[in-house]
């Protein structure tokens, strides 16, 4: 899930050695295939023009003089034929000769041609899972395939199994979500709905609730939430013949590529959204362990797997807890707030303790000590608990379920939305909450996770 | 008058009125007749834009009903204009004896019997009155000096006619391009650079910042080498056959012929790039002494891609006769077969296709469903039969050979199926045995591949094997970018009338949230589980990907009632839980993309309530319809019930399957 292909860190001097703070404006000029990685601090903005020749931005036609702006990102520029741009404020930026685009567009190609294939016979297209470490470029490839799909016309199933980063959505949920139009280039994947229009077609994200870092913080709620996903998006699939044909794209944690309890997590993704086809992204040993579980493996349908390595983009760069601790908070703000393209008014809630079902996520596999797992079993997996101080400036989760359903029922329940708790008065008993709109959450049940950690810097 | 933006809006809202009230053709036509009998002559041409837009988009039964008086509503109109208009009426009437551009139809836009007619008194009128003309048209301008400049809307549709001699060629037209066109050629063949709507671009300025300067990695064009352009076009012919001279005036004859395209629509990248391969063809073909079965492979490809770009300027029936080419090195259409079975399918194709992008050149297009003098890339699947083909040939080597040149960096060993004779011009057409890419169809809309030939898998070496020619699939072979977003569209109809919706989609996005930012906005909730699994990312008129609950009420509310009812979902937590007042159930959610925003279905405020509109239309119908209210009878609340009953049953499934 990690590629940003960009470089450096967010703190900007502490890896580039030689940083080439570019001059307000300037113009460069790109050879045929060569790849202008570039990476803004958070807080700053460029705006970047392609003046002529054709360039894409993981797989996203950019238009010609056409502004695009970029905030708090590290991203890359990629150019089939030439170009030249002009930038627009200050980033640090280089120009890449050397990248595995040739192998990630014939990637698609082959999808493609299995597509193809689906089309005429009414079937489904490919199930596609990328596997590879953190910071390999994971969701970079997602979306570079996901974006020469739906330049091809399809519409690709895209899900997200990885709670560290969201996907139209903030860090903690896995989401499944149809893509038919344009992905926002200047957003990282485009926005969920709001009350207003967008000038790039918004996206309808379908969410669950994990609420915790690593899927092996407690895979018996993860494993459950993944079932759930793949189930909802295949009977969107069965009804929905075009996404049938296209098929799904699905990201992964990189964490779960090393271990065996990682690998049975991969495996538990394979076959329940029926994998048949796996990218390894960039490690060796990981693509041989793939080869050892996978390979007489069949899909419910009977159909192989194909499993294949790619090569990790160069532009590949390891990003710090420090700027995936600011990525999240500037996805939790994007979230009530909106971004620069349009400002998002929430509206603040008073609710009474006693008002509200509030459950805490239990991590049950840091208790895993405790013998036979009998605990767990009898204690669920929430925990009942009553708003305190702890939950100041932490996020709870809305279920789309009611306040009398079981355990079960609402782990299983989609994310109707999220708010953020911004004051907790324990001697009134009464709290307050930021939420997108102003409609009434106490006949919902709210799941309070321990991912994305609590922020003081949303509100502020 | 309107402004040329303007006027595109109006037309395209006109055909599209005229689209969706064909039971009225009738009177429709005859209102526009009349109008276009009684309009100001200033005024005329925009009409006849319209009539030609309705022709075109929607066609029968209007064809039928303007066809009537088609000679009189043309001819009289005609008599009334300046020469400005008259032009753009010629070339108006010569798109209506073409085909409906990128239709699969192959007749005429108006039979030739009503054509022609027309055509012979212009023809009489031009001859014996060219004197009187003139008079007459300086008496006319004294009239009408006033609206003249107003006359034409120049950014809609100031198609350049062909180059004739009464019109100075394009300023930006390189030196020795007008010559090449013998000028008999000029009217008797579809223009070729009259397709092009140099201004076009401007057209689509009301959208975004003025397009830059034209690319310039491409240096071909400056230095790209002169000799190309001196060579006459003819000489050619007399070279012996297979010889590197005839290929190299070859060459530089397409050279020419896309240095006038990119002169003519310098934001047209794909031309770029096609005239940057060709000039790095003619530089090898200059520095290096090649053997001889490459030589032949190269003269192969371009010989095809001369022809392909013929292909677009003439119609031709399935029996392949050629008429002259201005420019372009007319092959023997015989070598079609072979060539296609040497190089295969997927080769030609992207020439073909290659060489017909200028047209899907279309910012002309954008917004304007228009078509009058238009590319018409599809046309090479009306030469020939296309039962026939063999598409089984196997010819597995399909890369072009532009790609192989690119990929070893200059020509690497050529791997094409040695069995296939060696491309000599002369061979026969074995009957029947046409190109294989040539019978898909030629609108490639949806899966531009599908006409390429694909041969990667997910195997480390043929992931590492260069493609450009699928590359092009990601590019010139979509058509032509919108300038706002950068997303592609076809030439074709299907294209076009995509791209005018979504132009208009653009429009109005800007318009709204220029309104929203005054009322504040907020997130929306997600949506639910099932609500998702139903609703559908559907490419509809927008040319945008809505997205649409693809139940019940929604579809039907929307297919009965033009304006559908419904409310945004209230913020107000008191209303947001409130119940119909007469069904008591509650109101069905959606995410409504044409509104943005979620909304409650069939629902409408009445004073402080909100109720179902189906439900309060019921109840205020009428005592009767009152009484019957109150059994669960009428059918808009039975619907709801069913639509429910879906729901609970999707709701199980899911819950079982669990």
């Amino acid at each position: 899930m990690a590629m940003i292909p960009g470089l450096g860190n967010a703190a900007p001097t502490a890896t580039f050695s030689a940083p080439a703070i570019a001059a307000t404006v300037a113009v460069h000029e790109l050879r045929a295939e060569s790849e202008w990685r570039f990476e803004v601090a958070i807080g700053q903005k460029i705006e970047v023009r392609v003046m002529s020749g054709t360039a894409e931005l993981f797989g996203t036609e950019l238009a010609l003089n056409h502004i695009y702006t970029f905030w708090g990102t590290k991203s890359s520029i990629y150019t089939w034929h030439g170009c030249r741009i002009e930038v627009t404020g200050l980033c640090e930026e280089y120009t890449a000769e050397e990248t595995p685009m040739l192998q990630y567009a014939n990637t698609h190609f082959a999808l493609e041609r299995l597509r193809d294939e689906a089309q005429q016979k009414r079937g489904e297209g490919p199930r596609v899972l990328l596997v590879g470490p953190n910071n390999s470029g994971k969701t970079s490839l997602v979306k570079l395939l996901t974006a020469y799909a739906i330049r091809m016309g399809r519409q690709p199933m895209v899900i997200n199994t990885d709670p560290r980063e969201g996907l139209l959505s903030i860090p903690g949920t896995l989401t499944a979500t149809p893509f038919a139009s344009i992905i926002d280039v200047e957003q990282g994947w485009g926005s969920s709905p709001t009350s207003t229009s967008s000038p790039v077609p918004v996206k309808l994200p379908l969410c669950y609730y994990y609420g915790l870092a690593s899927p092996e913080d407690n895979t018996k709620l993860y494993k459950p939430i993944v079932t759930r996903l793949a189930l909802a998006s295949t009977s969107r699939l069965a009804e929905d013949q075009i996404i049938k044909e296209t098929g799904m794209i699905i990201d992964t944690p990189g964490i779960i590529c090393q271990g065996k309890g990682g690998y049975d997590l991969i495996s538990h993704i394979v076959s329940e959204f029926s994998v048949n086809t796996i990218l390894v992204l960039g490690s060796e040993r990981l693509h041989i362990e793939m080869q050892k579980r996978f390979s007489g493996h069949r899909t419910s349908t009977g159909e192989s797997i194909t499993l294949v390595k790619l090569d990790k983009s160069g532009g590949c760069v390891d990003r710090d807890d420090t700027f995936m601790q600011q990525t999240q908070e500037a996805a939790i703000k994007e979230y009530f707030f909106g971004d620069s393209k349009s400002t998002l008014s929430p509206h603040t809630q008073q609710m009474g303790f006693d008002d509200v079902i509030i459950y805490k996520i239990r991590e049950a596999n840091a208790m895993s000590f405790l013998p036979g797992g009998m605990e767990e079993e009898a204690t669920g997996l929430y925990e009942k608990v009553e708003p305190n101080p702890g939950m100041l400036h932490c996020m709870l989760a809305v279920m789309y379920a009611t306040t009398s359903d079981s355990q079960d029922t609402v782990r299983d329940a989609s994310v109707m939305g999220f708010v953020y708790v911004s004051e907790v008065d324990d001697k009134k008993r009464r709290f307050k909450v930021l939420a997108p709109m102003n409609t009434r959450i106490t006949d919902r049940p709210l799941i309070w996770g321990s991912w994305p950690e609590a922020s003081m810097s949303v509100i502020a | 008058m309107l402004t040329p933006r303007q006027s595109r809006f109006e037309i395209s809202n006109l055909t599209i009125i005229a689209k969706e009230n064909t039971e009225h053709a009738f009177a429709i036509s005859e209102a526009l007749k009349l109008h276009l009998k009684q309009t100001s002559p200033q005024k005329k041409l925009p009409a006849f834009y319209v009539l030609d837009s309705i022709v075109k988009n929607v066609g029968t039964p209007y064809t039928l009903f303007f066809g009537r008086q088609l000679y009189a509503t043309f001819m009289e109109a005609y008599a009334l204009v300046d020469t400005s208009v008259r032009r753009k009426m010629d070339e108006m009437l010569k798109t209506w004896k073409e085909p409906v551009p990128g239709s699969m139809d192959p007749r005429p836009v108006f039979p030739p019997e009503l054509t022609r007619p027309i055509e012979n008194a212009l023809i009489k009128a031009k001859t014996s009155f060219v004197q009187a003309h003139q008079e007459h048209l300086k008496n006319q301008q004294q009239q009408l000096n006033r609206g003249r400049s107003t006359a034409s809307p120049a950014g809609y549709r100031d198609t350049p006619t062909p180059p004739n001699a009464y019109r100075p060629p394009p300023p930006n037209v390189t030196p020795g391009y007008g010559p090449n066109y013998p000028p008999q050629q000029q009217y008797a063949s579809p223009p070729i650079n009259g397709q092009q709507y140099p201004n076009q671009p401007n057209g689509q300025q009301p959208y975004g910042p003025p397009p830059g300067p034209p690319s310039q990695q491409y240096p071909p064009q400056v230095a790209s080498g002169p000799p190309s352009w001196q060579q006459p076009p003819s000489q050619g012919y007399q070279v012996a056959e297979n010889s590197i001279a005839r290929l190299n005036s070859d060459i530089d004859k397409l050279i020419t012929t896309s240095k006038a395209e990119w002169a003519q629509n310098p934001y047209d990248n794909s031309i770029g790039t096609r005239l940057k391969a060709l000039l790095d063809l003619q530089t090898i073909l200059q520095n290096q002494q090649l053997p001889p079965n490459q030589i032949a492979l190269i003269k192969d490809q371009v010989d095809q891609l001369s022809e392909a770009s013929q292909a677009p300027k003439t119609q031709l029936p399935p029996a392949p006769v050629y008429p002259p080419a201005p420019v372009a090195a007319t092959q023997p259409p015989a070598q079609q077969p072979s060539l296609s079975s040497i190089l295969g399918p997927g080769a030609l194709a992207a020439l073909a296709r290659a060489s017909a992008t200028p047209q899907p050149a279309a910012p002309i297009n954008a917004g304007a469903p228009i078509r009058s003098p238009q590319p018409q890339y599809a046309q090479p699947s009306y030469q020939q039969p296309p039962a026939t083909a063999p598409a089984s040939t196997p010819i597995p080597e399909a890369s072009s050979l532009l790609e192989r040149l690119r990929a070893a960096g200059m020509l690497p060993a050529v791997s094409t199926p040695t069995s296939a004779p060696t491309p000599m011009s002369s061979l026969p057409v074995p009957p029947g045995f046409p190109p294989s890419f040539l019978n898909t169809p030629p609108s490639a809309s949806r899966t531009p591949l599908a006409n390429l030939s694909n041969d990667v898998v997910l195997k480390p070496a043929s992931l590492k094997e260069k493609r450009p020619h699928l590359i092009s699939s990601l590019y010139e072979r979509l058509g032509a970018p919108c300038t706002q977003c950068g997303r592609r569209f076809q030439a074709d109809e299907e294209g076009k009338k995509k791209k005018t919706a979504h132009m208009d989609w653009h429009f109005k996005v800007h318009q709204r949230m220029a309104e929203a930012e005054a009322r504040g906005q907020h997130r929306s909730w997600y949506v639910d589980e099932l609500d998702w699994i139903k609703s559908r990312e559907v490419e509809d008129e927008s040319g945008t990907a809505t997205t649409v609950a693809n139940n019940s009420s929604a579809a039907s509310a929307a297919a009965n009632n033009p304006k559908l009812q419904y409310l945004a979902v209230p913020d107000d937590p008191a209303l947001a839980n409130s119940l119909c007042p007469i069904c008591q159930e509650k109101f069905e959610m959606k995410w409504l993309d044409e509104a943005q925003e979620f909304v409650w279905m069939d629902a409408k405020k009445v004073g402080d309530r909100i109720y179902h509109a189906s439900c309060y239309a019921e109840a205020t119908k009428d005592v009767i319809t009152q009484v019957k209210r109150g059994t669960p009878e009428p059918a808009g609340v039975l619907g709801k019930r069913k639509a429910e009953d879906d729901y609970m049953a999707l709701r199980t499934k899911i819950k079982t399957e669990n």
